[in-house]
């Protein structure tokens, strides 16, 4: 018990100090208050329907309305050709933002770590056979590789996008991860876990695993954008899940029916919606590795 | 001596990659749902025609055998008839090709050359004003939604000031004149590449100037700059001549390592401003369910990616003799 309290201060200690690195980062903390507006954004789009049913985002139709009005009272963002509510909409594609960003940037983490950690633990052949299979989903363009396997097995389902988007992402993480691994695997400590007799498994998941999270929650925060930005210019593209309204569906409703120069209201804010929260979480993960930096710094300099 | 054995084994492994890619296409085919036929044979031809192709393409024959045709007919460029444009897919490539290639590569060594010369000035100036502006310009270049960029631009440009057309390559009455000479439809293209050309160059300085920053910031701690410092050069020439050279050389490699996703932008840009590129013309034929035509351009955009991937490699390697190992 006594040894525990004083390990937990250090954890408090050293957060707080990352803390303080990070309030300095004035572009970091610009993106964390555009975050919150956003997750606001995405717990808010569950009212609208509840106060009327024409709001919901999908199916529900202002009855006085035929095509796409301006902002006013009712309707703050204005309705689109079908007399659907903007606002309630952009706040549902809040939802399917983070829905996508965040389970695609997990998956593609996940496996990354695993598939790094191994690649650098094991080296030889299972080092180079997982990273010439990382190479192959490297070079090619998610965005089309989708768009080709759309075009074999026809409407894709999000979360089959999202498994899509993370399969071809996890390469990049994969990398730095192995990078980190084959410093780590010098040094003394996995020797002695080594002697004691531990396992391999036991060597990459207890020893090698809790040194190279901090990496790959970092590297999180550039795959959400990477999802995100994917998930979008599908939906533009019209291969999106018909059965979600997400930012890039909007832009591509407005831009398919021709609306697109009448309708500056419903043109402006999911575009700006999709640039900002990328922007956002590309800021914060520049904060994050500005925060771990000076300890990999250390690292790199030591080996 | 060394340098070539390099480059060999990258083709090697480029070739390698290639056959990986061509191979999973081929089962993926096999493995969807409904007839492998259909989708390759337009439903427009008469039985006869349909035959000669099947018999062309060796859809009638044991799956190993269609595979060896799979193959022999990439390499020998015949892929097909299109289902849209009814001509051979080859002699729509070859077509479209050369205008994906004028835009894409004007574009990014635009946005290199204007994103290095930026990133050199915001590192030198570390802190500063000029440096956060840049950093947040550059940021907001990088991670902007491209089509929604292009939207705004035809929006701004096109619609509301009418300085350019809103879409297409070349205007009809200007190619369909028989006065007008090379340079009046030279001027045409032109004109009407400003708009796709300045989305692709927005969207791809700030990667630019970002790495070029960091780049920079890492070389000034190294040794040889203090030494230059010490010799009494002046700021500029130390900036210009010692540390910016060598802080270029990851912007090499970063330009092949972001091609993939680069080209995403690209067939978007293509997308809005319907330039007939092959980017537009694999969403175009996705959209329409002609699958000769989006597996030939997605085949062709895998290959370009890998030459253009090698090539960067040879290049860094030409420049940096470490990594020739």
């Amino acid at each position: 018990m006594d040894k525990r309290i004083p390990k937990k201060h250090a954890r408090a200690k050293r957060l707080l100090s990352g803390w303080a690195v990070f309030r300095d980062n004035l572009l970091g903390k610009i993106g964390l208050v555009f975050l919150t507006v956003f997750a606001l954004m995405a717990i808010g789009s569950f009212i609208p329907p509840h106060i009327d049913p024409m709001y919901h985002p999908m199916t529900g139709v202002d009855p006085q309305i035929y095509d796409s009005t301006g902002p006013s009272l009712k309707h703050w963002l204005g309705t689109d050709f079908m007399g659907r509510d903007i606002f309630s909409q952009l706040l549902a594609g809040a939802r399917i933002a983070f829905m996508v960003g965040v389970s695609a940037a997990f998956m593609s983490i996940f496996l990354g770590t695993i598939i790094g950690m191994i690649s650098g633990y094991m080296g030889r052949w299972t080092d180079t056979l997982l990273m010439r299979i990382a190479d192959i989903f490297m070079v090619l363009p998610v965005l089309l590789v989708i768009l080709i396997l759309a075009s074999l097995f026809g409407q894709l389902n999000i979360w089959i996008i999202v498994f899509i988007i993370s399969i071809f992402k996890w390469p990049g993480v994969a990398r730095v991860i192995r990078a980190q691994t084959l410093s780590l695997k010098e040094r003394p400590f996995i020797d002695a876990a080594r002697v004691v007799g531990a396992s391999h498994l036991r060597i990459i998941f207890r020893h090698i695993m809790p040194n190279v999270l901090p990496l790959s929650f970092l590297y999180m925060t550039f795959m959400v954008t990477y999802a995100i930005i994917v998930e979008a210019a599908l939906a533009f593209l019209g291969f999106g899940d018909p059965g979600t309204v997400s930012w890039g569906m909007m832009l591509q409703w407005v831009w398919k029916t021709g609306h697109m120069f009448k309708a500056p209201y419903w043109l402006l804010p999911p575009g700006l919606c999709i640039s900002l929260i990328t922007l956002s979480f590309y800021m914060l993960g520049r904060a994050m590795d500005d925060v771990l930096d000076p300890r990999l710094r250390k690292e790199k300099t030591v080996v | 001596m060394e340098l070539r054995r390099y480059i060999i084994r990258r083709l090697y492994q480029v070739a390698v990659i290639f056959f990986v890619i061509l191979t999973v296409l081929f089962l993926l085919f096999r493995l969807a749902p409904g007839d492998p036929v259909s989708r390759m044979v337009d439903p427009d031809m008469t039985p006869e025609e349909a035959e000669l192709l099947i018999s062309e393409l060796g859809l009638d024959k044991p799956l190993w055998i269609q595979y060896v045709y799979f193959v022999k007919n990439f390499f020998t460029g015949n892929f097909g008839h299109s289902f849209n444009y009814g001509q051979p897919v080859v002699s729509i490539i070859l077509d479209r090709l050369p205008n994906t290639i004028i835009l894409f590569t004007t574009s990014v060594i635009l946005a290199a050359l204007v994103g290095v010369f930026f990133g050199k000035i915001a590192s030198w100036e570390k802190g500063s004003k000029k440096d956060v502006w840049m950093t947040i310009v550059a940021l907001a270049s990088h991670t902007v939604f491209v089509p929604w960029l292009a939207l705004i631009l035809i929006w701004i440009f096109a619609y509301k000031l009418g300085w350019f057309p809103i879409t297409g390559m070349i205007s009809e009455e200007v190619w369909l004149d028989p006065d007008s000479g090379p340079l009046a439809k030279l001027l045409d293209i032109i004109y009407h590449m400003i708009l796709p050309l300045t989305t692709l160059f927005l969207i791809h300085f700030g990667s630019y100037l970002l790495i070029m920053r960091t780049s920079m910031l890492e070389t000034l701690n190294e040794d040889y700059i203090l030494t230059a410092r010490a010799k009494g050069l002046t700021e500029k020439v130390v900036r210009n001549h010692h540390a910016a050279p060598n802080a270029a050389l990851p912007v090499v490699t970063t330009v092949g390592l972001n091609l993939a996703f680069s080209i995403n932008g690209g067939a978007l840009t293509e997308t809005v401003f319907t330039w007939p590129g092959i980017g537009r013309e694999l969403v175009f034929s996705v959209s329409n369910n002609d699958y000769p035509l989006a597996q030939a351009c997605f085949l062709l955009i895998a290959l370009v990616v890998l030459v253009a991937n090698l090539v960067v490699d040879i290049i860094y390697a030409f420049l940096d003799p470490r990594i020739r190992y």
